[in-house]
């Protein structure tokens, strides 16, 4: 038990170490920080992205062909990845985030522009959408994972899949099967076909598989998919969301609690 | 194809040779049903594989952890983001990625890390049917029209070993094992040495490498694959058209190496060689719409020790326009010099001949679309002019290829070649061919094929091989992992 404790007080330690760390190799906004982004953007992300970052890039099409997904259009789209609720635009630390860990399958991690160069870029990705100016992105509150989980979490979790009817897109063993994924009837804003995540492959998760992305992406959701946020049906028992969480990593054969 | 595959398509020779009186005619039908049967079995062994993405160098895909078509519209064509990741050493555009991504101390490498960095690719067709005309075969009749078709099994295996060494350094190695051209070995090896003078400024590669990889129109980045011409052992004289983008091609008959060897018309040569030993340099100093290009290399089949008199020398510039609305499109043209890097047979013995190449392509990509071709024209200098009474020394090739999915997992692909020949005047004949091949991916590493080509040019009669190739099918199978 003093090693699980331990063991998360490392991992807070870590984490806030270098989300700090990061924040304070954050340039400040302004015209030069923007130039430099836009540098950046001109040669690593216009390819896909765009130049003028509607998602347009001369590389875009071929990501999905005649499916999802297409490359984010930065001017006026909804974001997937977010930690703020559903139809709000994410934080900076969410855009530090993707860029940082990449999207799997299609997009590449950019650990390798130093961490200047990503906020900078990011400077310029807000600067292409004047919604970043007019809001002020506020995350939901990302509980840490209950220390004591109870020892029916899995159970608890697998009753959560069964209720809000997960099944019916990632399938009854969450393999992405569903019958509305296999009837080819989910579809993105973009109209496109999209297929459910199979859940039991972590490596595929775009908005991460740690229990803090699985969390987060249960109550945000992911905009412009068919995946709902559930922070209203969770409201008031995040430990019963935790639960869903230790059940969706049991799928891939990760212990669980 | 390149400097080692002139002796090379001799073994081949052989083979066709003895395919040519041991072939046994079928119907196609019958053919057919036996090949979908063998793609059954073949595929349903395949099909198991625990693959998510992986195509053309797979092992960037597992690097990287994404799917083969963020760097291919459709492999091995590569798209603007693949092309950019090929000219950075393969780092991401823009980065220097290759001081980090994957880097691991030896002790702590597993046979994940090794797959980062390896890949393979086996292909071939599994059917091969000819219609032609038959050309004074011993022992049959002259002129008359036949199919012949055989069943064998995919028979082109590469291994792909690529990556990052360390910061802006990188290697890449093939090695390739073609059954049909008997040839077993390293097919190009090279080291990259990225961003030298600073960003993008100087990329320079070293070893045995492709010249035209950056290229518009890339040599081995076409959707139809190479076919070997059938040629008379004992005359040289081709048979049976080779079916190749006719723009890369060698293009003269009787051209000869500087060991003498005939160097087969449709052989991708000089700049648009599969490789030659050398060394360039290329970058995009003003930024990413002009890209220079210049290299050096040992010439034309020629190998360590190089016994030309001289390199062979070429440049090139490539201008890119359009980076939005899914639309890209170059412009590029090139020039290569070469340096007593053939020879001409002068009645009583091989001379040394100057053979240059100069060419110009377009690349526009659109959505679903890729578009691209090339023009080429050859020319024989500082030959002795008693070598040059029965020769023509001026020779062009066109080439024009169109991608197209037309479904997510299916692709079209139309080629045009023509071929304006020079060389030996009593050899040479211009040719012209179309084909068409239908793609279907199964899953993202394992497709099959059915392609057709078509000699638009056989109503012209004459007993050539360039006229007597009717038309021809091919099935096959193309698995990488």
């Amino acid at each position: 038990m003093h090693r699980r404790v331990l063991r998360y007080l490392a991992i807070l330690m870590v984490t806030g170490f270098c989300a700090t760390t990061a924040q304070a190799l954050r340039p400040k906004d302004g015209r030069d920080t923007i130039t430099e982004g836009h540098r950046i953007y001109d040669r690593a992300c216009v390819w896909c992205h765009g130049t003028e970052g509607k998602g347009d890039g001369p590389s875009g099409w071929s990501i999905g062909r005649y499916a999802a997904p297409r490359p984010r259009d930065f001017t006026a789209e909804s974001y997937k990845l977010r930690s703020t609720p559903s139809g709000e635009l994410p934080t900076d630390q969410d855009l530090f985030r993707t860029i940082t860990q990449g999207i799997p399958g299609f997009m590449p991690s950019y650990r390798s522009l130093n961490e200047q160069e990503r906020w900078q870029v990011i400077a310029y990705l807000k600067s292409l959408n004047p919604a970043f100016e007019q809001e002020q992105p506020t995350p939901i509150v990302l509980p840490s994972p209950p220390l004591f989980p109870s020892g029916n979490g899995i159970t608890n979790g697998r009753a959560l899949y069964a209720k809000y009817e997960c099944r019916t897109c990632h399938g009854d063993n969450g393999a992405g099967d569903g019958p509305e994924s296999k009837a080819g009837h989910l579809r993105d804003a973009h109209n496109l076909p999209i297929t459910a995540t199979d859940l039991t492959d972590p490596s595929s998760f775009k908005n991460g598989a740690t229990p803090h992305d699985l969390y987060r992406s249960i109550m945000t959701g992911l905009d412009g998919t068919p995946m709902p946020a559930y922070a209203d049906q969770f409201a008031g028992q995040e430990e019963a969301a935790w639960d869903l969480v230790w059940y969706l990593q049991s799928l891939s054969g990760q212990p669980g609690r | 194809m390149g400097r080692h595959r002139v002796p090379v398509r001799r073994n081949r020779v052989a083979i066709e040779r003895e395919k040519d009186t041991d072939l046994r005619t079928h119907s196609i039908g019958a053919t057919i049903v036996q090949t979908v049967a063998g793609l059954f079995v073949v595929i349903s062994g395949t099909y198991d594989m625990s693959v998510q993405t992986a195509e053309a160098i797979p092992a960037f895909a597992r690097k990287y952890a994404l799917n083969c078509t963020t760097c291919h519209t459709a492999p091995p064509q590569l798209n603007t983001f693949g092309e950019r990741f090929l000219e950075n050493g393969y780092q991401l555009p823009g980065t220097e990625d290759g001081g980090i991504t994957g880097k691991k101390n030896l002790g702590d490498l597993s046979l994940d890390d090794f797959a980062h960095y390896t890949g393979v690719r086996l292909r071939g067709n599994v059917l091969r049917a000819h219609n032609f005309k038959q050309q004074n075969p011993p022992g049959a009749e002259s002129g008359t029209v036949q199919n012949k078709s055989e069943l064998g099994f995919p028979e082109v295996f590469s291994l792909f070993t690529a990556g990052t060494l360390s910061k802006d350094m990188g290697v890449f190695a093939e090695m390739e094992s073609n059954l049909e051209e008997g040839a077993t070995g390293i097919e190009r090896a090279f080291i990259t040495f990225n961003n030298v003078g600073g960003e993008n400024i100087a990329n320079i590669r070293i070893g045995k490498l492709d010249p035209s990889a950056v290229f518009s129109f890339s040599t081995l980045r076409q959707q139809l694959e190479f076919i070997g011409e059938s040629t008379n052992s004992s005359t040289d004289a081709v048979q049976r058209a080779g079916l190749f983008p006719l723009a890369t091609a060698a293009k003269f008959y009787g051209l000869r190496d500087r060991s003498g060897a005939v160097i087969s018309p449709y052989a991708p040569s000089l700049y648009n060689a599969v490789a030659e030993t050398g060394v360039e340099v290329r970058g995009r100093p003003f930024g990413d719409w002009f890209m220079y290009q210049v290299g050096v290399l040992n010439g034309s089949n020629e190998g360590f020790g190089d016994s030309n008199k001289g390199k062979d020398f070429y440049g090139a510039i490539r201008l890119d326009y359009a980076r939005s609305a899914n639309f890209s499109a170059s412009l590029s043209g090139f020039a290569y010099l070469g340096n007593s890097n053939a020879t001409v047979f002068d009645g009583t013995r091989n001379v040394d001949a100057n053979w240059n190449r100069y060419g110009a392509a377009a690349h526009l990509r659109y959505k679903m679309l890729d578009l691209h071709g090339m023009y080429t024209l050859d020319r024989i200098t500082h030959a002795p002019t008693a070598a040059l009474s029965n020769f023509d020394t001026t020779a062009s090739g066109v080439t024009v290829a169109l991608d197209a999915y037309v479904t997510n997992r299916t692709l079209l692909s139309l080629r045009y070649d023509n071929m304006d020949a020079g060389g030996d005047l009593t050899q040479r004949t211009s040719q012209t061919f179309a084909g068409m091949q239908i793609k279907h991916y199964l899953r993202s590493n394992v497709a099959v094929y059915a392609r057709h080509d078509l000699n638009l040019r056989r109503a012209e009669e004459g007993n050539a091989a360039a006229r007597n190739l009717r038309h021809a099918v091919f099935v096959g199978i193309d698995i990488s992992y």
